[in-house]
Formats: structure tokens, sequence, C-alpha cells
């Protein structure tokens, strides 16, 4: 079954930058205070969803 | 454009590295992606009052209080107290980081960095295998700047590093994930920084209450990024803010959510490029701490991009004494921290309150981690023993307790 894809919600994203340095692919960039999240780049492991803490993080169903 | 040196990021490293790089004679620019130094705040504002001997902030604006010492609190609430009259009087301040930040930034103004905002380095421009400059956007414009050497000041993202080539990515044990409020009308009177460990409270990290004057607090959580899972830190933040009856009543006037490096330090110099403050890695494994040595680190960093740039020689070998002199100031402690680190993630909560219980009327020597370790192996040298032979413990000290 493939995995679902992640998202940021920018909405709630603070920019501490937490997912940027622990994403194994470096597909996650700060554009304009907020992180963005490359889906080609993204290889769905996860880390960036339990790194965040107010959990602007999710798989998007 | 040209420049001698281009720091990218205007954090407290960045601006120290421009500084000094400025006095020393260096045409340096910093290109900082915020539209103001400084802001947001991501910071627990602890720092200690060992850069009173640095001279690298004047005036008085930046302090927000000076503290009594810090207070430990273990699960079952024992508590381990390092106050100033034991530690020889010096202990640390409660910053306003913002203005703290911002008057680094004005101290590298003064020595003649040029300062670009709303600016984000977007790469990295090679050449026949070499660094000469970087790609940057200012809002819509993008445009280019060539430079002799690069000094990543970039924070904990590290992506300046990871451009050049050095693995700067974080293990998520090597990670704090944090969030912290600033509360204000806390009917509470505390001069002291109080800590708050446990497995509960904070798996991997603590909780802190740092004063800030005028029943003002700063309360935070770093959470082990290994140990935590999505909004983690901000549940257990909330919870022992609404458990605490005093906490419950303040208001918050700041909330943010931030992320320390706690790892070992990594390569921090590759041909012409260099990596400072939390880009190296350089925060405290222990304590997260990274202002120290940003401000340590970027002096040296600094003087290093200026004595490169009178020789006109811009390779790894010039570059590489920054490597070696931040290792002497505090490579071996950062080293130390990080077994001390991975130790104290074994303890469970029965061990941490046995710890505590026995230093809870310990007399410290001085306010610092070491003097804390220091006093832990002294007391339990089977159980620490992995970090007798890192503290040169001498035998003498050892019998004395
Ligand atoms: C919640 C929290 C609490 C903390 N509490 C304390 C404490 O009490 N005491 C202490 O000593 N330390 C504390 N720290 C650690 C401390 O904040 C850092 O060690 C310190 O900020 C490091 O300074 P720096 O200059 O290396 O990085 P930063 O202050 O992070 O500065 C990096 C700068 O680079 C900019 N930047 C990044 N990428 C780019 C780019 N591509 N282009 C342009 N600009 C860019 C960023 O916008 C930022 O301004 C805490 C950290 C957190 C998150």
């Amino acid at each position: 079954m493939e995995k679902s894809k992640i998202k940021i919600d920018i909405k709630n994203c603070l920019a501490c930058g937490g997912c940027i340095s622990v994403c194994l692919q470096d597909a996650i960039y700060m554009i304009s205070s907020k992180a963005n999240l490359d889906d080609k780049k993204c290889i769905r492991c996860g880390i960036c969803i339990k790194t965040c803490p107010i959990g602007a993080i999710q798989e998007s169903k | 454009m040209e420049y001698d040196a281009i720091v990218v990021g205007g954090g407290p490293a960045g601006s120290v590295t421009a500084r000094f790089a400025a006095e020393s004679g260096a045409k340096v620019i910093i290109l900082e992606r915020r539209s103001e130094i400084g802001i947001p705040v991501l910071c627990g504002e602890g720092i200690s009052q060992r850069i009173d001997n640095w001279g690298m902030l004047e005036g008085k604006r930046w302090i927000a209080s000076k503290m009594d010492g810090a207070k430990i609190f273990s699960p079952d609430g024992t508590m381990v107290t390092l106050s100033k009259e034991m530690a020889g009087n010096e202990t640390g301040y409660v910053v306003y980081r913002d203005i703290f930040d911002q008057e680094l930034a004005r101290r590298a103004a003064k020595a003649g960095a040029d300062i670009i905002l709303n600016t984000e380095v977007t790469e990295l421009i090679k050449k026949n295998g070499k660094i000469t400059g970087i790609k940057a956007r200012e809002f819509d414009e993008k445009f280019e700047i060539n430079a002799n050497i690069i000094a990543g000041a970039d924070g904990v993202e590290s992506k300046i590093g990871k451009w050049a080539g050095i693995n700067t990515t974080l293990k998520t044990n090597d990670l704090e994930t944090c969030a912290q409020y600033t509360l204000t009308n806390v009917d509470y009177n505390s001069d002291y920084c109080e800590f708050y460990i446990g497995k509960k409270i904070s798996p991997g990290g603590y909780i802190w209450i740092f004063p800030k004057g005028e029943n003002t607090f700063n309360v935070g959580i770093g959470v082990l990024a290994s140990l935590s899972d999505s909004r983690l830190p901000l549940k257990l933040l909330n919870k022992f803010i609404n458990d605490n009856p005093i906490l419950k009543k303040g208001e918050p006037i700041r909330f943010l959510a931030g992320a320390v490096p706690v790892s070992k330090p990594i390569e921090t110099v590759k041909d012409n490029l260099l990596l400072v403050g939390d880009a190296a890695r350089h925060a405290d494994p222990i304590t997260g701490g990274g202002l120290t040595t940003s401000l340590e680190g970027g002096k040296i960093a600094g003087e290093t991009i200026g004595k490169s740039v009178e020789k006109q020689s811009f390779d790894k070998e010039t570059l590489s004494s920054y490597e070696t002199r931040w290792k002497e100031a505090f490579g071996t402690k950062l080293i130390r921290d990080y077994i001390v680190k991975e130790i104290m993630l074994d303890f469970d909560d029965k061990t941490l309150n046995m710890l505590a219980d026995s230093l809870k009327d310990y007399k410290f020597e001085e306010f610092s981690t070491l003097s804390l370790v220091k006093a832990l192996v002294i007391k339990h040298p089977t159980l620490l023993m992995k970090l007798t032979p890192l503290l040169k413990l001498t035998d003498k000290s050892l019998k004395k307790a």
C-alpha cells in the first residue's frame, strides 16, 4: 500500500526549523517564514511529523 | 556585488562573526531572511554571566533580570540548588533576546559590516568545485554575491553546511523540540532559574521557568525529538502550566516553537566555508544553551576570516585555525556534555530522584553544568564511571568528598 503524503499546515507553522534539521532528504525549505515540503523529494518517513512541537505536520488523508 | 566574506544569518553567531571580521579589516555582509533581527524570539533567554568578561555587549538594555542561581527539581520534587553564594557570585542573566541580538548586530554594523534583511540565501555558487558566492532572494528579486569566504551562521537548519557537503542533518536523538510561553501577571517572586526534569514531565529534556522581572517569566519545554510525538511538547507544557496553580493564573504575552541541536560537534570547515553557532552544532548537549558558544565561536570565526583576508589566503588550511581554536575553547566541554546527556537518558525517574536527594544539600563550587556533573561523579562514582576520566578528577578531589 502506498504511504500517504505528508502535509505541512503553513497557517500553523511557527518557523522553528526543527523539521528541516532532521529531514534526511533535504526536502523541506523555509519560504516566507513557513516550512514548505517538496513532495518530489519526500520519502514519507514521517520523522518531521514527530518532530513538530505544535503538530503542524500531518499525514494527508 | 563583491565581498571578502558573506555571513548567512543575523543571529548572535552571525553578528559576532561579522563584527570581528570587519574589525580585522574584512569587507563583510550579513544576509538575514527575517524582517527584523532577533524577532521572533526563539529562546529561554538564560545566559551565563561569563559574558561580562568578553566586552561584546554594551549597556544594560538587553538584561531583563540577574539570576541568583538555579534550582533543579527531580520528578518527586526534590530540589537541588546552585546559588550565587556557593558559586563565587557568578551566575547569569535572563535577557531580552530581541534586544540582545539587535545589540550584537549594532556592534557588527559599527565595525563596518553591511546588513541586508528579507534576504534568503537559496544556493551556493560553485565554480570548478570551489565555492565563489551565494544566490539569494530579497522579496521577489533574485541576485548573486561573490565572496572569498562564506560563513554559515544559519542556525539549527544548517542548510549552508549541507550544500557545501558537510553532513549537518540531525538524528532525532540529537534535537530538542521546544515550545515556550512568556507569561505575565504571575504571582510569584523568584530570582532563580528553575528546571524540572523527569520522563513524564519532559522525555529527554526539561521544563524551565526563567524570571524576567515584573512578574513575567519565560516558561518553556524541550523534548528530545526521538522521544517526542506530534505536538507533544505543547501538550506537556500546557499540562505543566495548568497543574501549577500560580502559573495557571498567568497570561501569555508570547508563544513560540523552537528547535535546538544537542548533538556532538561536527566538521566546521570545508574549503573556504565555515560554520558557526547552532549551524556548527555548538549548543550544549545537556542544557541546549547555545548563546555563549555562539559568541565565543563567532569571535574566533571573525578573527580567522580577518587573518585570511589579510594574507589573501582562502583555503581550508587557513580557515582550519578556526576549528582548532574553538575546539580548544569549548570542544572538550561539548563532547563531555554529550556523553553526560547519553548517560542521563538511561536514568529512570527513580534514579533521578535518588541522585537529586544525594545532592540536595551539596555546596557546588561554581555555577556550571561541570560542577553539577563533578558532584554527581563524586557521589556516585560507579553509576557515572564512564565520566570519571573525562573530568580528569584527581584522587585528591575524590577523597575530599
Ligand atoms: C526554545 C529555545 C530555548 C532556548 N533557550 C536558550 C537559553 O536559555 N540559553 C541559551 O544560551 N540558548 C538557548 N537556546 C539556544 C539559542 O537560541 C541558540 O543557540 C542561538 O540562537 C544560536 O545562535 P545562532 O546565531 O547560531 O542561530 P540563530 O539565532 O538561530 O540565528 C540564525 C539566523 O539565520 C537566519 N537564516 C537561516 N537560514 C537562512 C538563509 N538561508 N538565508 C538567510 N538567513 C537565514 C535565521 O533567520 C536566523 O536569524 C534556546 C533555543 C530554543 C529554540
